[in-house]
C-alpha cells in the first residue's frame, strides 16, 4: 500500500486538497453533511495537510479535518509576497516539518500549490526542499496551478518565479493546471474554481488508486516517477469517462488525451515526452489488444507510453498523465509575465519621477510657521 | 171570772197544778224528745277497737271476708242485758235494741280495709251519750295472709325465627300465709311462637310462706317482629278461701329475621400482570351472616378463558363461622395481553339450604413491556449527535 502525502499550500492548494477530501467521501455526489456520517474513502493510506498563513482560508475548508489544517502564523497572510512568503516559512519550517513528520513515511507526496499566490508559490519550493530532505526516499510531486492571465500583474510575476524555483527545486516532476485554460468549464469564476478544483481531484485520486490497484497491465510509483522525469519534468493529466453511448476502449483512450480533457493546454502528439495511460473498467470492456495498439500509436509520437489496466467494474474511464517536451504556454506565461514586470517597473519610474519632480519645488526651502 | 164564780178555788188550784203539770209533761216530752235524735259517727277499727257508747260496747272482733263483706262484731250491754256476736254484712244496717230510731243502736260495715280493720258506722240517739273508741291494747295478730309474686322470663331478649327459647314461670309465696289453689293461667300460644314442650305451665297447686315453684316450658320462634310478650297470671286463695290473683310484668323482645350465613367473596389483585409474569390473586371469604356456613366449596373462572392461567382457585372449607372469614391465594399467569375477569364462585349451606355467592374481579395483563423501549430511539440519536458532534468538532477549525 502506497503511503501518500497531499499537501495544499496556500488557498488555491487548500481548496484543491479540500476538493480531493470531498472527492474522498464521493465525489460531487458526496452531502455537504458527508463527513458528519461517512469516512473518505482514500485508495491507499493518504495523509493530507492544508497550509496556510491565512486563518480565513484555512476556514473556508469543509471537508479537511482541523487537524489537517496548519495555520503558519504570519498576522493574516503574506499578501501574495513571496519574500514575505519565504521569511514565514523559514521561520516555521521546523514547526511546518514537524506536523508533517507526525504523519508518518510516505512514499510519495504531492504539494499542490497556486504558482501565482503568495503562500502557496513562496512556500512550496522550500517545502519540497525540506521535503526531499527529511524524506529520503520519498517522490515529490508539485501540482501547481496557473493563474487567470487577467488576475494581474503580480500574479504573473509570481507563477513565474516560483515556476523557476520549482523547476530547480529536487522535486520528481510537475504537474501543470492551468486556470485559464479550464476556465472555459464554466461561465463564472466561482463555479470555474469548484470545476478545476474538482477535476484535479478527481485525476489524482484516480492516479492514486491505479497506482496501488491490482493491475491487469501494471504501472507502478517508478513508472510513474519514470514518466514524470522525461522531457521538462512538467507534465499535465487527461481523464475522460465513457458515456454509455460509446463504451469503446480505443475512443476513451483517444479522448483522453484530446486537449478539451487536459488540465493544460498541450498538444500530446507534439509535446509529449513520456506518458502513461491507465484504464479502468468492466473486464468485458476492456479489450488488450485494442487496448495496445492505440498505447503503441502514441508511443510513436510520445515515446515512452506505460500502460496500466484495472478491471473494475464500470464503465471505462481512461487517465492519461504525460510530461512535456516542449511546453509553448509557459513561454507565453512568461513572456506576459516579463511584460507586466516590466510595465510595472516604468509605472513605478514614472512615478518616482513625478514624485521627485514634485519634491524638487520644495527644494532650498524651509517650513515656516 | 167565770172560773172564780163557777169553780171553786181548790178546784181551781188542782187545775192549776193540773195546768202546771201538763206545762211539765209536755216540756219532757218535749225534753225527751230532744235527746231521742239520732245521730251517727264513723269509727276506723282494727280487730280488738272497742266503741263504748253509753252502756254498749262494740268490739271488731274479725273480718271474716273481705271478698263477702263479712265483719264479725261483738254487741254488749253493761248489766247483760245484750251480749251478742253478729256477722254483719257490708252496707246492711244492723239494729240492736230495736235500731237506733227505738233507742237503741244501729251499726252498718261501711267499708272493709282489709283482713285487719274496717269502717264501721254507729247510729244511736243522742240520748246515749258520745260514742268513744277504744284502741285495743293487745298487739296485732299477724294474719296468715299467702301473697304470692309471679315472675315470667325468657331465656334471651333477643332471637331469630327458628331459635328456640325457654320461658320460666316463677311463682313464690312472699306472704304469711298458704297460698291455696294455685292456678297459673298463661295466655294461649302467641301466633309468632309454636309451643314445643312443657305447655302449659304445671305449678304446684299449694304454696307455703316462701316456698316457691317454678315450671319451664319451650318455645320456638316462628315469625319475625317485636312483640310484647303479656304477663302469666297466677289465681289463688288463702286459708279462709279468700281468692287472690297476681300476674307479671309484660315485656317485650324482638324476634329477628331467621338466622343464616352470608358468604361475601373479596378478590383483590395487587398490579396488572406483566406477560408471562405472575402474579397472586389473594381471595377472601367472609361470614356477613350470623349463622355458620358449611360445606364451602369455592371455584372460579376467567374470562376470556385463554391468556390467564390460574393455579389454586378451587378450595374447600367445612365451616365458617358467623363473623369470620377465610383466606387464600391463587396463582395467576398471564400468558397473553388483555382484560379478564374472574369470577369466584362459592357454593355453601347456609342453614336455609344450598346457597351461591360470587365475586368477580379484573386482572390486566400487560402487555410485554420494553421497559427501556425508549433506549433504542434514544441511544441512536445520541450516538448520531455524538458522533456528529465529534465530527462537527473535527472539522471545526
Amino acid at each position: 500500500m502506497l503511503n501518500v502525502l497531499i499537501l495544499g499550500v496556500g488557498q488555491c492548494g487548500n481548496r484543491i486538497l479540500d476538493a480531493i477530501n470531498k472527492e474522498a467521501f464521493g465525489g460531487s455526489g458526496a452531502s455537504k453533511l458527508a463527513k458528519y456520517y461517512s469516512r473518505p474513502k482514500f485508495p491507499s493510506r493518504v495523509d493530507t495537510l492544508a497550509i496556510n498563513t491565512a486563518t480565513n482560508d484555512l476556514k473556508e475548508l469543509r471537508f479537511t479535518t482541523a487537524k489537517d489544517r496548519l495555520h503558519v502564523a504570519n498576522l493574516h497572510g503574506v499578501g501574495a509576497n513571496r519574500n514575505v512568503g519565504k521569511q514565514a516559512f523559514m521561520d516555521n519550517r521546523d514547526m511546518i516539518m514537524g506536523e508533517i513528520e507526525k504523519r508518518g513515511d510516505f512514499d510519495i507526496a504531492f504539494v499542490i500549490t497556486s504558482a501565482s499566490g503568495g503562500t502557496g508559490s513562496s512556500f512550496s519550493p522550500l517545502l519540497i526542499n525540506e521535503l526531499k530532505r527529511q524524506y529520503r526516499d520519498i517522490t515529490v510531486i508539485t501540482v501547481a496551478v496557473l493563474p487567470f492571465r487577467e488576475e494581474g500583474s503580480i500574479y504573473l510575476q509570481n507563477a513565474a518565479f516560483s515556476m523557476r524555483e520549482l523547476m530547480e527545486v529536487d522535486a520528481d516532476g510537475i504537474i501543470l493546471a492551468d486556470n485559464q485554460y479550464m476556465k472555459r468549464f464554466s461561465g463564472d469564476i466561482v463555479s470555474a474554481y469548484d470545476k478545476i478544483n474538482s477535476m484535479i481531484a478527481q485525476r489524482l485520486l484516480f492516479l492514486i488508486e491505479s497506482l496501488d490497484s491490482e493491475m491487469l497491465s501494471v504501472t507502478d510509483l517508478g513508472d510513474f516517477k519514470t514518466v514524470m522525469n522525461g522531457g521538462l519534468r512538467i507534465g499535465t493529466m487527461g481523464f475522460y469517462q465513457s458515456d454509455s453511448k460509446n463504451l469503446s476502449i480505443k475512443d476513451a483512450i483517444e479522448n483522453s488525451l484530446k486537449p478539451v480533457n487536459l488540465l493544460y493546454p498541450a498538444n500530446v502528439a507534439d509535446d509529449a515526452a513520456r506518458a502513461m495511460i491507465i484504464i479502468q473498467g468492466s473486464r468485458e470492456l476492456l479489450d488488450v489488444d485494442e487496448i495496445t495498439k492505440e498505447v503503441e500509436r502514441l508511443s510513436a509520437s510520445a515515446g515512452h507510453v506505460f500502460k496500466g489496466i484495472v478491471v473494475k467494474k464500470g464503465r471505462p474511464k481512461v487517465l492519461s498523465v504525460f510530461t512535456l517536451a516542449s511546453a509553448p504556454e509557459l513561454e507565453s506565461i512568461y513572456a506576459q509575465a516579463a511584460r507586466g514586470m516590466q510595465d510595472e517597473k516604468e509605472k513605478r519610474c514614472r512615478a518616482r519621477k513625478q514624485l521627485d519632480d514634485a519634491f524638487a519645488h520644495i527644494e532650498d526651502l524651509e517650513e515656516i510657521y | 171570772m167565770m172560773l172564780k164564780d163557777g169553780v171553786p178555788k181548790m178546784l181551781r188550784l188542782v187545775y192549776l197544778l193540773l195546768f202546771i203539770l201538763l206545762i211539765q209533761v209536755a216540756y219532757a216530752k218535749e225534753a225527751n224528745d230532744y235527746n231521742d235524735e239520732v245521730t251517727f259517727k264513723d269509727f276506723t277499727l282494727n280487730i280488738g277497737d272497742r266503741i263504748d257508747l253509753g252502756d254498749y260496747q262494740m268490739e271488731l272482733i274479725e273480718i271474716q271476708s273481705v271478698r263477702d263483706g263479712l265483719v264479725v262484731m261483738r254487741i254488749s250491754k253493761v248489766g247483760g242485758s245484750l251480749d251478742e256476736q253478729r256477722a254483719l254484712l257490708l252496707d246492711s244496717p244492723n239494729n240492736f235494741d230495736g235500731g237506733a230510731e227505738n233507742r237503741g243502736i244501729t251499726i252498718t260495715v261501711a267499708d272493709i280495709f282489709d283482713e285487719l280493720s274496717s269502717k264501721v258506722r254507729i247510729e244511736y240517739p243522742q240520748g246515749l251519750g258520745t260514742a268513744r273508741k277504744h284502741a285495743s291494747e293487745r298487739p296485732a295478730l299477724a294474719l296468715d295472709k299467702p301473697e304470692l309474686s309471679v315472675q315470667k322470663s325468657f331465656d334471651k331478649n333477643q332471637m331469630s325465627v327458628g331459635d328456640e327459647v325457654k320461658v320460666t314461670i316463677t311463682v313464690k309465696n312472699v306472704g304469711t300465709g298458704k297460698a291455696l289453689g294455685i292456678k297459673a293461667e298463661d295466655i294461649p300460644p302467641l301466633p309468632e311462637f309454636s309451643y314445643v314442650a312443657g305447655y302449659p305451665p304445671k305449678i304446684k297447686e299449694t304454696l307455703d310462706s316462701g316456698q316457691s315453684d317454678s315450671a319451664i316450658y319451650v318455645i320456638n320462634a316462628v315469625k319475625e317482629g317485636s312483640i310484647r310478650v303479656p304477663g302469666i297470671m297466677v289465681s289463688y286463695s288463702d286459708a279462709k278461701k279468700n281468692a287472690k290473683s297476681n300476674s307479671s310484668d309484660p315485656f317485650n323482645i324482638l324476634i329477628s329475621p331467621k338466622s343464616k350465613a352470608d358468604l361475601a367473596v373479596r378478590m383483590t389483585s395487587l398490579a396488572p400482570i406483566a406477560l408471562d409474569g405472575e402474579g397472586n390473586l389473594n381471595i377472601s371469604i367472609s361470614n356477613l351472616g350470623t349463622a355458620s356456613a358449611t360445606r364451602i366449596e369455592a371455584d372460579g373462572t376467567v374470562m376470556p378463558s385463554e391468556g390467564l392461567q390460574i393455579t389454586g382457585l378451587e378450595k374447600s372449607f367445612f365451616e365458617i363461622l358467623p363473623g369470620a372469614d377465610v383466606n387464600y391465594s391463587a396463582r395467576l399467569t398471564g400468558q397473553k395481553p388483555g382484560n379478564y375477569t374472574i369470577r369466584v364462585k362459592v357454593n355453601y349451606d347456609g342453614g336455609a339450604g344450598s346457597e351461591i355467592q360470587e365475586g368477580t374481579l379484573k386482572v390486566v395483563v400487560l402487555e410485554r413491556e420494553y421497559k427501556y423501549q425508549y433506549l433504542l430511539f434514544i441511544i441512536p440519536i445520541a450516538i448520531i449527535a455524538a458522533w456528529m458532534y465529534r465530527r462537527h468538532r473535527e472539522y471545526k477549525y
